[in-house]
């Protein structure tokens, strides 16, 4: 394995869209599995198939997509340039809105799975007392926790792999929105198997460690579900 | 103070439409069997569940109202819940447990509160425990503690006793009739078991698929249920039809009862007696039979320890019946030793109920 020619660039952008992907995933993923766990069977289903809807579309299909929300061609892509002057398209915070799109599911399935598992008469007993504000920090979230921390690991590795949506959004630029897959895409192109194997091998070893994390939390939980 | 509920819902098996009511310092007991709708009365109050229809009323302020739409969110209700199985969080001691509701206290007051419910419910020096360390009596006894720790209007028990052990139920039923005491707000609590729900209630409320068939003091329910349901869901044993005669006696098989107050004449009827109100009388051959007394043998015995209950099939005119003995009588009269018997039926203890 050589690492001449690895620009580090793409691992600066890789980490900036996966850490603010991981991050958009989490903030609208965890309260989104709340409410879905919480909410009677109709409402859950609507709102579950909502979150699931990108499971099902090719990640292009969600560039696609993103690129036509965010861009010039719709209205609201119009007032973000013109009316704030935010430019999302071909940047990294494009890309990542991409990813934590694509991830969402994954993210609201296993931390709706934590939920779920609380004892309903512990949140009901819960709900008598507190608002469910507090309900949700106080009791919720502290004894789902390793189920989220485990969402966040699966969607952080989500998108650390995205790659069919984040190149449609932001394209392939080097420095800015070359991520390491795309950079791994390109290496292949351009017929540089040396390149595409050393970048290939250091993802296979964040990928090994990212699963150690998981399989650590995964481990935690039954213990903190005791009573 | 005072809670009243009036709850309308449709449920998968039947329609619950319930209406209870409890004074300041009453203890009212929710009884039935499982499936009845107890639960979900209680979630209904508790609001965490939503009625169809109806009315919830604390102290005279409507917390729930079908009609005017209102619906004050569980937390805004005061009202302090306790579940079967403790529901304690156990990411937090029991202090912290007992502390949860305190919401804006000042760290002191809250500390100050904590204490004196950890007294109040023989928990002194428990408080930093985890709630896996701590037994299921003390448990319980945290999530008491837990419900009333802020200022409650209502208290509500979802079988708070059923997961316990019997000498521990014994000890925390002790309790709560103290507490109650001192508390003075009202007290609902749900169970299915007959003896806790007399010894607790202070009136009864006898539920049976979504319906209240009865809502009396507890001396009334148990002994002049309305119904013979009623009689059947409060452990009456034995339930005759009959017909009132012209001569104020109920006919029960070719048997005349006298009772206490029978009903028009012609009137078709349901007697009821409780298995532990019918007397065994040894058989005198020279004597004439005295009033309510019939010729009966013995066809099964089962000892509960305790008590005996016996089977006694007539001889002749009179309906079987099932007699409760306590060991002692049992063994004083020598039960075990002959099979024919005088059963007496006594007027007082015999309940007429109007069929439907």
């Amino acid at each position: 394995m050589t690492f001449s020619g690895v620009s580090w660039d793409v691992f600066r952008v890789s980490a900036e869209v996966t850490g603010l992907a991981t991050v958009l995933c989490v903030v609208v993923g965890i309260p989104l599995a709340w409410r879905i766990a919480r909410s009677r069977p109709a409402t859950a289903s609507i709102l579950s198939s909502f979150a699931m809807l990108p499971l099902v579309l090719p990640p292009t299909a969600i560039g696609y997509y993103v690129l036509y929300g965010l861009g010039r061609q719709s209205a609201f892509g119009r007032f973000l340039g013109d009316d704030l002057g935010v430019r999302l398209v071909f940047t990294w915070p494009g890309a990542a809105i991409a990813a934590a799109i694509v991830s969402l599911p994954l993210v609201v399935r296993t931390a709706q799975a934590g939920f779920e598992q609380i004892d309903p008469d512990l949140l009901a007993v819960a709900h008598t007392m507190s608002s469910p504000r507090r309900v949700f920090w106080r009791v919720a979230v502290p004894l789902a926790w390793p189920s989220l921390a485990a969402a966040a690991v699966i969607g952080f590795a989500r998108n650390l792999g995205e790659f069919g949506a984040t190149i449609i959004v932001a394209s392939n630029i080097p420095g800015e929105t070359r991520t390491i897959p795309a950079a791994i895409y390109d290496a292949t192109q351009a017929g540089n198997p040396a390149l595409a194997n050393t970048l290939a091998a250091l993802t296979l070893l964040i990928g090994v460690l990212l699963l150690s994390i998981l399989a650590w939390l995964l481990h935690r939980m039954p213990r903190t579900r005791r009573t | 103070m005072s809670l009243n509920a009036l709850i309308s819902r449709r449920l998968r098996d039947f329609a619950l439409s319930v209406e209870v009511h409890a004074d300041r310092g009453e203890l009212v007991a929710l009884f039935g069997h499982s499936g009845s709708g107890k639960s979900m009365t209680l979630r209904c109050i508790a609001g965490l569940e939503r009625p169809d229809a109806g009315r919830v009323e604390l102290n005279g302020r409507a917390v729930f109202d079908a009609d005017g739409r209102v619906n004050v969110a569980p937390h805004l209700r005061n009202i302090g819940l306790v579940v079967q199985q403790y529901a304690l969080f156990p990411h937090l001691t029991a202090a912290e447990n007992i502390a949860y509701s305190l919401v804006g206290w000042s760290r002191a007051a809250r500390a100050q509160r904590v204490e004196e419910l950890l007294s109040l419910l023989s928990l002194g020096g428990l408080g930093g425990r985890w709630p896996r360390q701590l037994s299921g009596g003390q448990q319980q006894r945290v999530a008491l503690a837990r419900a009333l720790a802020r200022p409650v209007d209502a208290l509500l028990l979802d079988e708070p006793f059923s997961a316990l052990d019997e000498t521990l139920r014994g000890d925390l039923r002790a309790e709560l009739l103290r507490l109650r005491r001192d508390l003075e707000v009202p007290v609902i609590f749900v169970t299915h078991d007959l003896r806790e729900a007399h010894l607790l209630g202070d009136r009864i409320a006898v539920l049976d698929a979504g319906r209240v068939l009865q809502f009396a003091r507890r001396e009334e329910v148990f002994l002049r249920p309305r119904s013979r349901r009623v009689a059947e869901l409060t452990g009456v044993r034995n339930i005759f039809e009959g017909r009132v005669g012209d001569d104020g006696c109920v006919r029960v098989r070719g048997l005349s009862l006298r009772v206490d107050a029978a009903g028009p004449h012609g009137a078709s009827v349901d007697l009821a007696i409780r298995a532990e109100r019918c007397n065994l009388r040894r058989l005198d051959p020279e004597a004439p039979l005295p009033e309510n007394c019939f010729v009966a043998n013995v066809v099964g015995d089962l000892a509960f320890g305790n008590t005996h209950s016996l089977r006694l099939d007539p001889e002749g005119a009179g309906p079987s019946v099932e007699i409760e003995v306590a060991s002692r009588p049992y063994e004083v009269l020598g039960v075990a030793t002959r099979r024919r018997w005088v059963v007496e039926l006594p007027p007082a203890d015999l309940h007429v109920m109007m069929r439907e």
